[in-house]
This record gives structure tokens, sequence and C-alpha cells, in this order.
């Protein structure tokens, strides 16, 4: 479904990005691992076109998606959740839901849709109609992975949902994701909890300095010594 | 203090050269400056029509330069630039009034008057600069519009001290008919004010008004203080300003308020100035001359048309900030870099 | 590119909530005691104006809240602080003056009623048509190639570019049209209504009312559809509003188209009292900027209440001070006002706008 090909990027003359390779197939989970500064914000930056690459190729469901804006990749199919989230903090929960499904023109998907994400997140139905910037830190990040979910993607690349967040909540949020992959939604996970991500997952890359150095079943991956010593911190 | 050190630290050069370019002139700049100089003995420049145009080119200059100190440097657009040189303009006039009808007859010799008008509109200058200290960019800029706005108003409105829109009819600073004695009052007034601003600039305060224009916080965390240096940076530039409205006052003897401090006459003198290149100071020089003769040559080929030239000033501008905002003394920079670096290249190869 | 992520970053690291809540509680007090004091000043004006003088300045309030609302749109959704929305409302006056004086003029000999009371609105619509135009040229010509190339020191660069299209305009249309006058007595030969003792021209009245329904045709169009939702969506986060899929370019465009419409439509409305001339837009620019500075930049609803305290103010200023200090009373208020609230009675909604 996505595929990216020797990618190089960057910001000015910093390059982040060297020769980064993967691929996803529709319906997998897969897991994008790494330390801080590693380049993970950067590749999903790269693939959703806010930052365009110095050299290579993406692909999204067979259709080159590197020279097109970041609306015209979303309305592909493609929904990006980013690590600062980039709510609508003056607009209620609910305006911002509607906004997610801005590329969708039938208000009755709209409305199931937002049946859809209310039924996953309850917490998010409790409060509906009140203002994004002052929900709890939590409740943002469900906010944003239901506002990324709203416009019914194929893909959806979440970017640390776990960041500053208790453990209950980043089980909930784990949990979430999940259910979405259950309900066949394919997903790129970035994550820098390793333990849960690797659980969930089906299969995993590890990028470090600006490179792929690892990649694999989740399963085997959490037996690779490199993995445990560095990330699992066995 | 490391600053000073930065600041002091010049190539090693030798005589004449290294006295220039304490001053702020370049071997090519002092040559250029040179045949401004004696072109008003050369045929075509003059004869009396054009040397108006080299007089109007060198108070534009002298205006660039001026405004150029606070744009370029602090990064604080002037929107009241005008007015503040109306200011000077008009306390040097009102001053030296005789006539009946004004309630001030000092009398004042215009030599006189012109210092004073400068040292009232660095005062106000002073003022603006305190209150447009807290303010970033844009309330800065909108601020001393509207200090503008009110001066102007004020200069129409006090009929009493300025026969408002009717306007003042200064005495002449000199007794006699020709440009050229004007010419070189003018030119010696952009001269010295280019060499004050470059003084300023070359020294410790250059560095902190760079710094404060980059970004206020970073300067005063590093313990630059911008109080000091922004009003200073005020001052200094109204000062000169004032200065120049003095001359203009003089020089054309006429003056209304919608002449000299309409909003219009900053967005000229920053079109110059810009399009010279900010942060430059000799930019606005360089741009002014041409432009005034492009400009006069326009008018007096396509009568038909009057304010073209204005039309094309604000289309230059546009365009230079979208595609080149460093203007022409970027380029020229850039150009000299290019230069030197084929030389050596070509030296290198022998 | 880069820039935009920064500022994205700079969100992230928002002052803490409890002290926003307390900035906020501050502004708003601020603000109840302008608007008390505003209401006091109408009151005290009524009583020895006349209520005549009220009348007015709750008219031509009208007006400078719908030209603040367009400055403050623009300011708001693209951080672009206009200087050339007084161009936008001359542009407006003359279309007006152009397409209703032939009208007018056909009207003498034929007499038809209907085009008597349409005729007007027609001169309205070309104007909000052309305002349209105008603004969506200005925006594809010079701000998005802008955007494009950089967007460092945008707040700056954008304002500077609009003092160079306020000054290619006045000076175009100088060349182009002329320099001279060209105004009407009057949009309708009807007698004046008498309201609360006050006789008030049809005009008036119409100017007045369609700035009312311009402000909450806007107000609904921003509130309740998809297209106002994506405006302020891209207004509060301009990333966020990519990622949704939102075409910003589109959003920039339409926004600006917006905002120089309403300068227009102003521009229209009043033509029967701002005669169409190159530089009549400096007064209503000034105007729309002191309404949008007093409120805090780029706040909506601040400027629709900021535009009647503004003419309450002017008002005050003719009543008790004197015509002659109009433009200094002005200075004084906003340095007041900037000293005591540095972002506006209301607050400022502009990111972006505190940085350089
Ligand atoms: N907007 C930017 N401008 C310049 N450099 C940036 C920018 N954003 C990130 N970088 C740099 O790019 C590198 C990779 O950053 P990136 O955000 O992709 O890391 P990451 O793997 O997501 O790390 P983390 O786990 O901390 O989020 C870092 O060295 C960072 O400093
Ligand atoms: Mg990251």
């Amino acid at each position: 479904m996505l595929k990216i090909q020797d990618i190089n990027a960057g910001y000015g003359f910093l390059q982040v990005l060297w020769d980064v390779v993967f691929e996803i197939s529709e319906g997998e989970f897969v897991a994008l691992l790494g330390p801080n500064g590693a380049g993970k914000s950067t590749t999903l930056r790269t693939i959703v076109g806010l930052i365009k690459p110095m050299k290579g190729e993406i692909t999204f469901k067979d259709t080159q998606i590197t020279p097109l804006t970041t609306h015209e990749i979303v309305n592909m199919g493609l929904s990006y959740v980013s690590e600062s989230l980039n709510l609508f903090v003056n607009m209620s929960v609910y305006e911002n839901l509607l906004l997610g499904a801005y590329t969708i023109k039938d208000v009755k998907i709209v409305d199931e849709t937002i049946d859809f994400v209310f039924n996953l997140f309850p917490q998010l139905a409790e409060r509906k109609k009140q203002l994004a910037g002052t929900l709890s830190g939590g409740e943002r990040k469900m906010l944003a992975i239901a506002r990324g979910m709203m416009s019914k993607p194929d893909l959806i690349m979440v970017d640390e949902p776990s960041l500053g967040l208790a453990p209950n909540l980043v089980e909930n949020v784990f949990e979430a994701l999940e259910r979405l992959h259950e309900g066949g939604i394919t997903i790129l996970l970035v994550e820098q909890n390793v333990t849960l991500t690797l659980e969930i997952t089906d299969r995993a890359y590890v990028i470090e300095q600006g490179k792929i150095v690892l990649s694999g079943k989740s399963s085997n991956l959490k037996k690779n010594d490199h993995v445990k010593s560095v990330y699992l911190g066995i | 203090m490391k600053i000073t050190e930065l600041a002091g630290r010049k190539r090693k050069m030798t005589g004449i050269t290294n006295i220039l370019q304490r001053v702020g002139f370049s071997p090519s700049g002092f040559i250029l400056l040179v045949v401004l100089a004696v072109l008003p003995f050369i045929p075509p420049f003059s004869s009396e029509f054009i040397l108006r145009w080299l007089i109007f080119g060198a108070f534009l200059a002298a205006q660039a330069v001026a405004f150029d100190l606070t744009a370029g440097y602090i990064n604080v657009v002037n929107f009241g630039f005008a007015a503040i040189l109306g200011l000077g303009a008009y306390t040097s006039a009102i001053l030296a009034n005789t006539s009946p009808y004004l309630i001030v007859q000092t009398g004042l010799t215009p030599w006189i008057g012109m210092f004073i008008g400068a040292i009232v509109a660095g005062f106000v200058g002073f003022i603006l600069g305190f209150l447009t200290l807290r303010l970033r960019g844009l309330y800065a800029a909108i601020m001393a519009w509207f200090v503008g706005i009110a001066i102007l108003g004020l200069a129409r409105n006090l009929i009493k001290l300025t026969r408002g829109s009717l306007g003042l009819s200064p005495p002449s600073l000199l007794e006699t008919s020709s440009n050229r004695p004007y010419f070189y009052i003018i030119l010696t007034m952009m001269v010295a004010i280019y060499i004050i601003c470059k003084i300023v600039t070359r020294s410790h305060y250059g560095l902190a008004f760079r710094a404060l224009g980059q970004n206020i916080d970073a300067a005063r965390a590093s313990g630059i203080n911008p109080t000091k240096y922004r009003v200073f940076n005020f001052t200094l530039s109204c000062f000169c300003a004032g200065l120049l409205g003095g001359f203009y006052a003089h020089y054309f003897v006429s003056l209304t308020p919608q002449a000299v401090m309409h909003t219009s006459k900053t967005v000229e003198v920053l079109a110059i100035a810009f399009i010279g290149g900010r942060g430059f100071l000799w930019g606005g020089i360089l741009t002014a001359f041409p432009f005034v003769f492009f400009i006069e040559y326009l008018r007096s080929a396509l009568p038909g048309l009057p304010g073209l030239h204005l039309v094309i000033y604000g289309v230059l501008m546009v365009l230079v900030m979208i595609y080149y905002p460093k203007g022409l003394a970027g380029f020229v920079v850039w150009a000299r870099e290019k230069i030197k670096i084929y030389k050596e290249e070509k030296n290198g190869g022998f | 590119m880069a820039e935009r992520i920064n500022s994205n970053d700079k969100t992230k690291t928002r002052k803490p909530a409890k002290k926003r809540v307390f900035g906020k509680l501050k502004t708003r007090t601020s603000a109840w005691v302008v608007i008390a004091v505003t209401i006091g000043l109408a009151i005290v004006i009524g009583k020895v104006g006349g209520v005549a003088q009220v009348v007015n300045a709750v008219v031509s309030g009208g007006m400078w809240a719908l030209l603040a609302v367009g400055l403050a749109l623009i300011l708001g959704v693209m951080n672009i602080p206009n200087f050339s929305h007084g161009e936008s409302f001359m542009v407006g006056a003359y279309v007006a003056y152009f397409v209703f004086s032939p009208l007018y003029k056909y009207n003498l000999v034929s007499g038809s009623k209907f085009l008597f009371i349409v005729g007007p609105f027609i001169g309205f619509i070309a104007a909000a048509l052309a305002g349209f135009i105008l603004g969506i040229i200005i925006e594809r010509l010079i701000f998005s190639p802008l955007r494009k190339r950089t967007r460092e020191r945008w707040v700056m660069n954008a304002f500077l570019l609009t003092v160079g299209i306020s000054f290619i305009l006045t000076n175009g249309t100088n060349l182009v049209i002329g320099p001279n006058f060209r105004g009407i007595p009057r949009y309708w030969d009807v007698a004046p209504f008498s309201f609360l003792g006050v006789r008030l021209t049809v005009d008036r009245i119409v100017a007045f009312t369609i700035a009312v329904v311009s402000i909450a045709v806007l107000w609904f169009f921003l509130r309740r559809t998809k297209t106002g939702r994506a405006i302020r969506a891209v207004s509060q986060d301009e990333s966020g509003a990519d990622m949704v899929g939102i075409n910003i370019q589109f959003i920039h465009t339409l926004t600006f188209g917006l905002g120089t419409s309403m300068a227009s439509v102003a521009g229209a409305c009043l033509l029967f009292m701002f005669q169409a001339y190159p530089t009549v837009g400096l007064k209503p620019l000034y105007f729309a900027w002191y309404v949008v500075m007093l409120v805090g930049l780029g706040n909506v609803s601040g400027a629709i209440v900021g535009g009647f305290i503004v003419a309450f103010l002017q008002a005050g200023t003719q009543q008790f001070i004197g015509v002659a200090w109009e433009e200094v009373v002005p200075t004084i208020v906003m340095m007041l006002v900037l000293i005591v609230a540095p972002s506006g009675i209301f607050g400022s909604e502009v990111k972006g706008i505190q940085e350089q």
C-alpha cells in the first residue's frame, strides 16, 4: 500500500534521512522505532508531503505521491497524526472532528464516522462541546487520533501517541489503535514505548541516525540482541 | 568587551584606503562620490534644470540612509518618518518667520533654525523610541504611523502656528538663484549623515542594533539593553530627518503638511531604501540618483502620465521584496565577492 | 516548510493554562471597562450634543466595523497586516460610481421605478465582485509567490508588500482615472426619515443595514459552513488544516478576496459621503487600523465591537475636545491601550505577530 524508496530528506541544509526504504502492505500494523532524533517524525512528514524529499520516491496505492501537496495526499486516503497534534485549539471537539472529515462530501458518512469514533473514545463523546485547547493531554491525543480517523483513511500514521501519557492512558490509546487495526485499517505507528509496540504490531522497522538498520516481524525483533540491549534494556 | 574587539578588528590596510574604509567608503564608492561632486561642472549636469534633479537625488538618498538606520538595523519601520522630517522643516520655517500672520515671529536665521528643527525632530524620535520600545515590528510601525498622522493633523490644525493647509513660505537659505551651492550643501549633509550612521553602525552599537533587529529577547538575554540602543537609534535617525527637513523648507521655500508629511512620502523613502537594500546604508544612495534621473526623464518624456514614476516605484519595490530581498546593495556585494573569487582563481592558475 | 513545522512546535510550548485563564480574565475586564466607558460616552454625547450625534456615530461605527472585520480576517487567517485595505475601499467607491452613475442618468430619462430602487444595489454588488476579484489577483500575484519563497519574517514582509500594493493602486488610479473627485449627492432621491427626532437619509440607513447584514453573513459563514470552518482552522493551525486535507492556498485566496470585498462594499455604500478619488482610502484605512489595534490584532469578533467604540471616541473628541485634535486623540488612546493591554483590549488572535 505504501512504498518508500531511497528517500533522502531534511531541513534546509541539514539532511536527516539517508536512503530510507520500507514498505507497508494493506491491513498491516507496522511500527517505526528509533531513538530521539533518529528521524522518525521526519519520515512521516516526508511521506505526508510537509517536507519534500531531496531524493527518492514514495508510492501510495500505486500512485507516485512525491510531487503532491499535503492536502492532495490526505485526500487520497492517507491520514497523519502529528507529534504536536495540531488540533484546532479554539474549536470544540465536535468541530475538530467535522474538520477531520473535510475531505468527505457525504454528510451521512460523516455522521456515521463520528458515531464510530465516539464509540471508540467514549471520553470524547462526553466532551463534545468542550474546546480542544482545554482538554487534558490524554484526551487531546485521542481527539487527534479520532480526527485522523474522520477522513476514513486507508492508512493512518500516528506519531508517538504515548508521549507524555500516564501508563493506563497509554494502554487506552494502544487499545484503540488495535481496535482500528482489527477494523481493517492499515497503521504506521511511530513509538518509543518499544515493549508495548512490539506486542501489538505485526512488523517493525528500526531507524537510527536517519537510516533503517533493522526490520522484521515484531515477535522476532523482540528477541533481537540489538533491540534487546538498546530498546528493551535487557 | 568581545563585541568591541570584533567590531574594531579591521583588515590591515594602508594610508588613504584605510581612512576611507574607516568612514565607510570603499575605493569605488569614493570614486563615485568624487564624480558626483564634480558633476555640477560637467555640461549636461551643470544646467540649473538638471542640478535640481541632482539636489533632489541627494535629498532622497540622505533620507534613505537615515531611514535605513532604523529599518535595516533594528528592523523597525518608522512609518512616521516623513512627518518627523516635516516637523524639522516646520520648526525651522516657523522660527524663521517674520510675517505678522503667525504668532511666532522670531526671524531666526535658517542656518540655526535648521539645527533647532533637527533637535526637535530628534527629541520626538527619542519619545517615539520610548513609545515603541515594548512593541514588536508591526506594532511599532503602526504606532509610528499614528504618531506621524498626529503630527500631520497638528500641522494642519494649529493654524496660528502653521497657517494650516495653506502652508508656509519660509525664507531661502542662500541669496542666490543658482542651484549649485545648494547641491553642495545637500551633498555635504548626505555624506555627513552617511559617515555618522556608518561610524555608529561600525561600532559596537551596530552589532547591538543588528542583534536587537534579529531577536530582541535573545539580544536582551545576552546583555544588550534594548532601551538604550533602540532609543538612540530612533533619536539619531529622526535628528537626521529633521535636519533634512530644514533643508527642504529653505530650499523649496514652500511647505504644506500634505507635501512633506503625508504617509506616501514615507513610502517613497521606504521604496528607495528597500530597493537599495536593507542594512547597508549606501544602498539607498546608489538607488536614489539613477532613480531621480530616470523618473524626471519619464516625467519630461511623458508629461501626460502624472505619477507614472510612483507606480514604477511601487512595482519595483514589490518585485524586489518578493524576488530579491537583499536589494541593489546585496547584489553589489554579491557581485564583488564573485569577482574577487574569480580573480583569485585566475591568479592561482599562474 | 521547515518554518511551518517550527511554528507548530511553538504552540506546544504555550504558556501554562493557569496563566492563560488569568490573562483572559484580565483582557475581559479591560474590555468591559472600555465598553462601559463607551456606553457612558454615548449617553453623555446624547445629552450634550443631541441624539443625532449618537445616531451618526452608530452609523459610522457600523462602517468602521465592516472595514475592521475585513482587516482582522485577513490578519487572523493569513498573518497579513494589510496596509492596502484602504485601496480596496477606493476600488469599491470607484466601481460603484462608474456603475451607478450611468444607471442614474438612464433613469432620469426612463423613470423606471424598479431601477430607481435597485440601481444602487447593482452598484454595491458590482463593487463587492470587483473587490473580490482584486483580492484574488493580489493574493495570487503577490502573496502566493512570497509564501512559496520564504516564510521568514513573514508578518513584516507581508506588511511592507501591502504598503507597496497600496502605493501602486493609489498612484495607478491617479494615472489611469485621474485625481478628480467623483461622487454622488445621494443614492436614493427620497426625503429623509425621522427617527427619534433625528432626520436619517435612506442612504445612511441602507449603508448601516448592509454593514450589519454583511457582518452577520460573514459570521454565519465562518461558524456554520464547512468552508468557513476551514478558514478558522487555517487561522488556528495551518499544519493541522493541511493534515485534514484543507487546500490552504484556496483558503488563503478566498479569505483575501472576502476581506477585500468587504472593504469594497464599504467604499460603495459610503460613496455619498466619501467621494471617489485615488487616496480616499487613507482615512478608512486609518480607522480600520485604529479599531484593529485597539481590540487586538486579528480578533474578528472584537473588531465588530471596536468599530462602534472608535466611532463614539471620535464623536466624543469632536464634541468635547475639538475637531482640531481628531488625529491626535487616537494616537494617545492607542498609546494608552498598548501600555495597559499590549495585545489589545480583547486580546490578539494572531500567531506569529509577537515574533518579529
Ligand atoms: N523543523 C526542523 N528544522 C530543523 N531541524 C529539525 C526540524 N525538525 C527536526 N529537526 C532535526 O531533525 C532530526 C530528526 O528529527 P525528528 O523529529 O525526525 O526525530 P524523531 O526521530 O522524531 O525524534 P523524537 O523521538 O525525539 O521525536 C533531529 O536532529 C532534529 O534536530
Ligand atoms: Mg518525533
